[in-house]
């Protein structure tokens, strides 16, 4: 009997460890993930919910009112052009548009965080509940403008964030459409206008992501800077070739950039080098930094539902490995992560979490929630940010990123022209930032099949940030 | 005041009994308020009726575990508040259920109270099980890729829930005579049985209990480790075999992938329980119809749904301290038999609602069992209720026991 009353006590700890399991894992999922869940379009308690209560407004960072609620009916900015260009970060009463303000802040915008005192308020007054007033991070005169300058007829994404905060300024997707006029040739659009490229498209990289490759190579080589790289201009490594921009194998023409430093690699973006260099690192180091960059992560931000990023783990070849150094092989990130990525060179090797929700104000005037910047990773010390920030000058004052220079302004930045199978041109990829802490700006850009980064992404930059130095985006 | 009086004032359960009737007749009264219809008023007054007698009557009759009948017979009524609030038939009919179940209760209790001799029974008991098993496969419907019904008129009844007893009483008694290897056969042919029905969630449950009942019973760490990879090597070998396991996995994994189709009940249950929040939607506010198998396999979405992550908490730990007032019975126990059955009982009722609430809350794949006391079903009603007999039946064994100890010290020595 005694080892029976023995082994019924460790039955009695097993069931009961079952029981705490249940509660820590339910625990656990709602906090990270309910939100999301809440979110999400199967959502059809929210059907009922905006019935019942009048949903609150969306404003944008300067209080430009983006939506509102007239007479039951979704109302969304009154300019065109402003409302073209905010879609996808403030949504649409349709829910097209997915994880957008209008149905990730639905919480507050139809009140589900009121107590019990503000409903019973509301019952006494005899008044339709009305829900909380979000201010959005977003800058909808900038947005604007961007919209304006943007290669017309082509897709891509633009993203401008406060690198220092995390606050997301814009964060725009082309084709875009009109919320208060969605037509049948909208829908059907083979571009696909509802889809919000800044934050869900999966994009390759391109030479982008040899700010990842270099920033590997600094932390795993102390003698980075004495590196001596030879690119003769044609790497073959199985069945995959590695060539820089403008060889033509055909008529025999190679691009060949000679014995270089990295630095001068980095800055005439040679694919060759950052080949070799990948494959001298070896797979688990490049990988090692990428993750570190939160590459793979499951991005569980608080404001913003970002896509994951992914480097690849399978079918890693040397050929593989060797173009994944240069940005190209199934590699896949949003433009938000580049622009995060970027961020974390210009803010001393501290990635902030992208930050979306300025302020959530209930009827009565109480705030409910605010703007608390938070610290997403640390992937680089402040030294190793400095050497690449060095580098990223170097690209705009006299390497491919050229175009986006202003004088007497430091801007810094590495262009990228992703290969897209089946696409006539490259995707253009500009990827920086001011470096300039009365400026602490940074931002990403992708215009799909146009060319290259130097010569068509790189003026975008610089038109956004002459524009915003003119307008006062000065702290 | 009599010294019986006094002492029965400080019984655990007696105060909860009232603030339990309260509750309910408030609830349904509430409900009565909205819908008007003179079903509400008479349920208002005829469940708080069943939680009296269930509670206040059967241990005025007979001596039983008071604090065990206050928490079952809540976990019961919510059962009905919940399935009333969201389908008045199946309300009605599961307060029929209820009501059936706590005399099967009392019937259960006062077979494992006045039985002295198991030997026969539990012969009978085993051949009676496999008949009752095989009967599905004769002439059963399959449902849900499971073939576990059958019909008796328009009566559904799965067998597999009341083999559920017989394997309790009979694995308990056979290890308590040291028949190790004849219980593992009995076992052994009714987890058969139920593969063969592709009741893989009951079939889950019975390797769970036989298994904490053998290692009850012997103690002995290899049998701990042979079992553990036993059960993983049965999972492995089911999610090869059955195409309705491997698509109940994929959904678990990733429910996400196909929200409006093979994953939607598990996204709108998430959906559902977001919605509630920590204090819920309020009662007849929610709208958690949209979940299917909200009655039966989602119930608990529900009242988290409706009653907030607070009360679902709440009602979590009622099934602990069921529970654990099973384990302590079963520690109480003068005889292996009784011990083990407690043991069995009471890890029956955890592992059932283990397997379920986490199926709901996307810890484990889901699978078709139903949530003790709570989920629409006769059969399983009446099941759960018989197992918390079983342990009522142990728990009054102990008490006789402790006056039988008592008596014979008063008369100053041993008589026996």
């Amino acid at each position: 009997m005694k080892h029976l009353q023995k082994n019924i006590r460790r039955v009695a700890i097993f069931l009961c460890a079952l029981f705490a399991l249940l509660a820590a894992w339910g625990a656990y999922s709602l906090l990270t993930y309910g939100s999301r869940w809440f979110a999400s379009s199967a959502n059809t308690f929210m059907r009922t919910r905006k019935k019942n209560v009048i949903a609150g407004d969306i404003l944008d960072r300067n209080n430009v009112v983006l939506a509102t609620t007239i007479n039951g009916q979704r109302v969304y900015q009154d300019d065109l052009n402003t409302r073209r260009a905010v879609v996808h970060a403030v949504g649409d009463s349709g829910s097209n548009v997915n994880n957008s303000a209008e149905s990730f802040f639905a919480s507050y915008l139809y009140g589900f965080n009121s107590s019990f005192l503000e409903r019973l308020s509301f019952a006494l007054r005899g008044e339709q509940r009305r829900g909380d007033t979000v201010r959005l991070t977003i800058d909808s005169k900038l947005a604007a403008y961007i919209a304006s300058i943007f290669p017309s007829g082509k897709a891509g994404a633009v993203v401008v964030m406060n690198y220092q905060t995390g606050e997301v300024l814009t964060e725009q997707s082309f084709p875009t459409f009109d919320p208060q006029n969605i037509t049948d040739s909208v829908k059907n659009d083979p571009q696909k206008p509802f889809f919000n490229r800044a934050i869900q498209g999966l994009y390759t990289p391109g030479s982008t992501f040899k700010m990842v490759t270099a920033a590997s190579v600094i932390e795993n080589y102390t003698n980075y800077d004495t590196l001596t790289l030879n690119c003769t201009g044609l790497l073959t490594l199985g069945n995959r070739i590695i060539t820089d921009a403008g060889t033509n194998l055909q008529e025999n023409k190679l691009t060949t950039h000679g014995n270089i430093t990295l630095k001068r690699a980095f800055q005439v973006s040679c694919n060759n080098s950052f080949a070799q260099l990948a494959l001298q690192l070896g797979d688990a180091r490049l990988r090692k930094t990428a993750e570190d960059f939160g590459f793979n992560d499951n991005f569980l931000f608080r404001d913003l539902v970002v896509e994951n990023s992914s480097y690849p783990t399978t079918n890693r070849t040397d050929g593989e490995i060797a173009w994944t150094g240069a940005g190209q092989s199934a590699l896949t990130a949003s433009p938000l992560h580049m622009c995060m990525i970027a961020s974390a060179i210009a803010n001393d090797g501290v990635m902030m979490e992208p930050k979306a929700l300025l302020s959530a104000t209930a009827p009565n005037g109480t705030q409910r929630a605010g703007l608390t910047s938070k610290v997403y990773r640390k992937p680089l010390t402040a030294e190793q940010a400095a050497v690449l920030k060095d580098y990223m000058r170097a690209v705009v004052t006299g390497g491919t990123g050229a175009s986006a220079a202003i004088s007497g302004t430091k801007v810094c930045g590495k262009t990228g022209s992703a290969e897209i199978d089946g696409q006539e041109y490259t995707n253009a990829w500009f990827v920086g930032f001011l470096d300039e802490s009365a400026s602490p700006y940074a931002l990403s850009i992708v215009v799909e099949n146009a060319g290259g980064g130097g010569s068509v992404a790189a003026p975008i930059a610089r038109k956004i940030f002459v524009w915003m130095l003119k307008n006062g985006y000065i702290q | 005041m009599s010294d019986r009086k006094k002492k029965r004032a400080h019984e655990p359960g007696r105060n909860t009994l009232l603030a339990m009737m309260v509750f309910f007749f408030l609830a349904f009264f509430l409900l009565a308020l909205k819908d008007g219809k003179w079903e509400s008023f008479a349920l208002s007054v005829v469940v708080p009726a069943i939680i009296y007698v269930g509670t206040a009557g059967i241990s005025h009759l007979f001596p039983s575990d008071r604090l065990l009948l206050s928490l079952t017979n809540f976990l019961c009524a919510l059962g009905v508040l919940v399935l009333y609030r969201l389908s008045p038939s199946r309300g009605m009919s599961q307060a029929l259920n209820y009501g059936v179940g706590v005399g099967c209760m009392m019937l259960c209790a006062m077979l494992v109270r006045y039985v002295r001799s198991w030997k026969w029974l539990t012969g009978l008991i085993m051949v009676g099980s496999i008949g009752l098993l095989a009967l599905p496969l004769l002439i059963g419907k399959e449902t849900n890729g499971a073939k576990n019904w059958f019909y008796i008129g328009s009566y559904s009844v799965q067998p597999s829930e009341i083999v559920k007893l017989a394997l309790l009483i009979s694995v308990s008694y056979l290890l308590s005579q040291r028949k190790v290897i004849l219980s593992l056969l009995f076992a052994g042919a009714c987890l058969l049985m139920l593969m063969l029905q592709k009741d893989l969630g009951t079939a889950l449950l019975y390797f769970g209990v036989v298994f904490v009942l053998l290692y009850t019973a012997t103690g002995s760490v290899p049998l701990l480790i042979g079992g553990v990879a036993g059960g993983a090597a049965a999972a492995v070998a089911g999610y090869q075999m059955f195409a309705h396991v491997k698509k109940r996995v994929a959904i678990w994994l990733n429910p996400w992938a196909d929200s409006d189709g093979a994953g939607y009940q598990i996204v709108q249950s998430l959906i559902a329980i977001v919605n509630g929040g920590a204090w819920g939607v309020g009662l007849g506010l929610g709208n958690a119809q949209v979940i299917p198998e909200y009655y039966n396999d989602f119930i608990f979405s529900v009242i988290l749904h409706e009653f907030g992550l607070v009360f679902g908490l709440v009602v979590l730990c009622m099934y602990l301290f069921i529970i654990i007032r099973g384990i302590m019975i079963a520690r109480r126990c003068r005889t292996v038999f009784h011990a083990l059955l407690a043991t069995g009982c009471a890890s029956l009722i955890a592992l059932q609602t283990f397997v379920i609430i986490g199926g709901n809350i996307k810890l484990i794949p889901l699978t078709g069992v139903t949530l003790p006391f709570i989920s629409y079903g006769g059969t399983s009603m009446l099941c759960s209720l018989c197992v918390i007999g079983l342990l009522q039946g142990v728990a009054s064994r102990n008490k006789a026991g402790v006056r039988e100890d008592r008596e014979l010290a008063m008369q100053g020595g041993d008589t026996r």
